[in-house]
């Protein structure tokens, strides 16, 4: 086998919540013996740990699905891979998909379609062309803003935390440590991303290391001329920053 | 044109209140006992109609002035001009009628004195004026707030025909576009059912349109929509859709209105059945209680799912819809407790009468 063909290999995910869609994807795939379908999804909790676990390189992606959205999946797993779109009809996914000059198949979609889009993504498979995939996902993702619930992946495991049951997030190097009901969920992510993300009036950052759920603030306390505390319900101490105390004035 | 003479009862009013006008002025010359009653009669009824004329052409400067948009002060101004010009006319013309009638010898005794009563007469005539002019500006609101009114129902009446129009033709491209999805990858692996799942969906179609062009149906046909709904989102589905129905047979025979409890079903897979990975089942019953018609549908959701784009907006329309068709008639409750979205949908109930 020639180093190039090994390289275009094609390992595959196919992951939709309806049966009859997956298994016409598969029906088009089975002209093309270079590509490996190496699992089957239902739902956005099995995508996520079959990405996770098996490593694709291309996936065939629904956007509606049980638990977890298309984008959400992607959103949750980590790498590089090349991925497909498949959507029957969803106005705000299609315009991002269009601004970004990201390739989808339409439910119901032809033979010459199917081929042009494997193609496409083939092309793309890493070590090839990149996708902007982080900015579809953020601009398809733009309309669930502010969040109402945050995932978290463990493994292969996800996590759905609701925003409510946030007690407060910190800052620790590449992460942000989401505190809620006495856990700590670790994610990928910059707090200030985390920020802008959340509802401006019930999370403030009230220092360059912390979010705070302004629900859960019992007092303030002056701890030393221009630096305070805050006091959580549950006694748990967060330090404010000047302007973190500001914002808070501003809301309380 | 002057509204009074648009609509004549409005005249007829107008001379009548002009006519005990002139009686009052009768009873004016003739109280002092100097004229008779007849005499002072044919002097003040004659004048009093023609000032009833001359009022009418107050109508014209209140509808060039509006009383809204016109300072105050200008207003007076202008109609104490125009009454006092209305009013000079008119005692011209009762001195005028004076003279005539003395010259015809009926009226002697009244010569002298009606110079010495022309300034009085001048006032009433004043008053007289403005009075006219009150009125006037009374019956320009009056008409303007009927027009605005009559307007603003028939604005609301096309908005609600509009959107009634607009929900019947509503269908979920999502449905449609995954359906046919559905039958493009049954046609090779199972040409039956592929066949099968067209004729549900035309089947679907046919009836939506059929029923959606009619007034009402009866609760029966909408079901029967239903189920075909049903059937084709199993196919799409499979197992993880299940519908248990409870309709009674009384209730089968009630009026709704066509397509009200589809997008409802609609919404219960959509918003609830479609996030559980291992679906669920919707419960449908309706019974008949009274002179009520009690629909419930009840379907479990996902606790995790993201809260706000729930049922929201498909459960506007219906409460719109209802509102429009019923007005506080009908009503739609809903309940939403950790794993279950319930919904209670009350209208009068009524059967068809033929």
């Amino acid at each position: 086998m020639k180093p190039d063909q090994r390289s275009t290999r094609v390992r595959a995910i196919i992951v939709d919540d309806e049966a009859l869609a997956r298994s016409i994807v598969r029906e088009h795939l089975t002209t093309h013996p270079e590509v490996e379908i190496i699992a089957e999804c239902g739902n956005g909790f099995e995508a996520v740990k079959a990405i996770t676990e098996l490593k694709p390189n291309l996936l065939f992606l629904d956007i509606q699905m049980p638990k977890l959205s298309g984008f959400e999946v992607l959103e949750l797993v980590e790498g590089d891979r090349a991925v497909i779109f498949v959507t029957a009809y969803d106005q705000y996914a299609l315009k991002a998909f269009e601004v970004h000059a990201v390739d989808y198949l339409l439910k119901p979609f032809t033979q010459e379609r199917f081929e042009d889009a494997l193609r496409l993504a083939k092309e793309r498979i890493p070590g090839g062309k990149p996708i902007p995939l982080r900015s579809v996902v953020e601009a398809a993702r733009a309309r669930e803003l502010p969040l109402e619930r945050l995932l978290v992946r463990d493994g292969s495991k996800v996590h759905v935390v609701p925003v409510e049951k946030v007690d407060y997030v910190e800052a620790q190097d590449d992460y942000v440590a989401i505190k809620t009901e006495g856990r700590t969920h670790l994610k990928q992510q910059r707090l200030s991303e985390l920020e802008s993300a959340l509802d401006a009036k019930r999370f403030v950052r009230i220092h360059r290391s912390y979010i705070l759920n302004v629900d859960r603030l019992a007092r303030i306390e002056l701890y030393a001329k221009d630096s305070r505390v805050a006091i959580l319900k549950d006694g748990t101490k967060l330090q404010v920053s000047r302007s973190g105390y500001e914002k808070l004035k501003g809301l309380l | 044109m002057h509204p009074f003479f648009v609509r004549r009862e409005r005249l007829v009013i107008y001379l009548a209140a002009w006519l005990i006008i002139g009686l009052l002025l009768t009873a004016l010359v003739a109280l002092p006992g100097e004229v008779d009653w007849l005499l002072a009669l044919v002097f003040a009824l004659p004048l009093s109609l023609f000032y009833a004329f001359v009022c009418l052409s107050a109508w014209y400067l209140c509808r060039a002035f509006p009383f809204q948009k016109t300072d105050i002060q200008k207003l007076l101004l202008l109609y104490a001009i125009a009454a006092s010009i209305s009013s000079s006319i008119w005692i011209l013309l009762a001195q005028g009628w004076t003279l005539l009638l003395s010259q015809l010898a009926i009226f002697e005794t009244a010569r002298a004195r009606s110079v010495g009563e022309a300034r009085l007469l001048f006032g009433i005539g004043v008053i007289l004026y403005f009075l006219s002019v009150a009125v006037h500006y009374l019956i320009t609101t009056f008409e303007a707030s009927r027009e605005a009114e009559r307007r603003s129902l028939e604005l609301k009446l096309h908005a609600q025909e509009a959107e009634l129009k607009a929900l019947r033709a509503q269908i979920d491209p999502h449905f449609l576009f995954n359906s046919l999805n559905s039958i493009s990858a049954l046609t090779l692996q199972n040409p039956e059912a592929a066949r099968r799942m067209t004729l549900l969906l035309s089947d679907f179609l046919r009836k939506s349109l059929r029923f959606g062009a009619r007034e009402q149906i009866t609760l029966q046909e909408e079901l029967s929509l239903i189920q075909h709904f049903f059937e084709i989102e199993q196919v799409r589905f499979g197992q993880r859709l299940q519908i248990r129905q409870l309709v009674d047979v009384p209730s089968a025979n009630c009026l709704v209105p066509p397509l009200l409890l589809q997008p409802l079903v609609e919404n219960a897979i959509s918003h609830g059945i479609a996030h559980l990975i291992e679906g669920g089942t919707i419960f449908l019953s309706a019974g008949n209680r009274g002179s009520r018609l009690n629909i419930h549908i009840e379907n479990p959701i996902d606790p995790d799912r993201p809260k706000s784009r729930g049922n929201g907006l498909g459960l506007d329309n219906s409460r719109k819809r209802l509102r429009t068709l019923y007005g506080s008639e009908a009503r739609l409750e809903t309940t939403l407790t950790e794993s279950s979205f319930e919904l209670d949908l009350s209208l009068p109930a009524s059967v068809k009468t033929e």
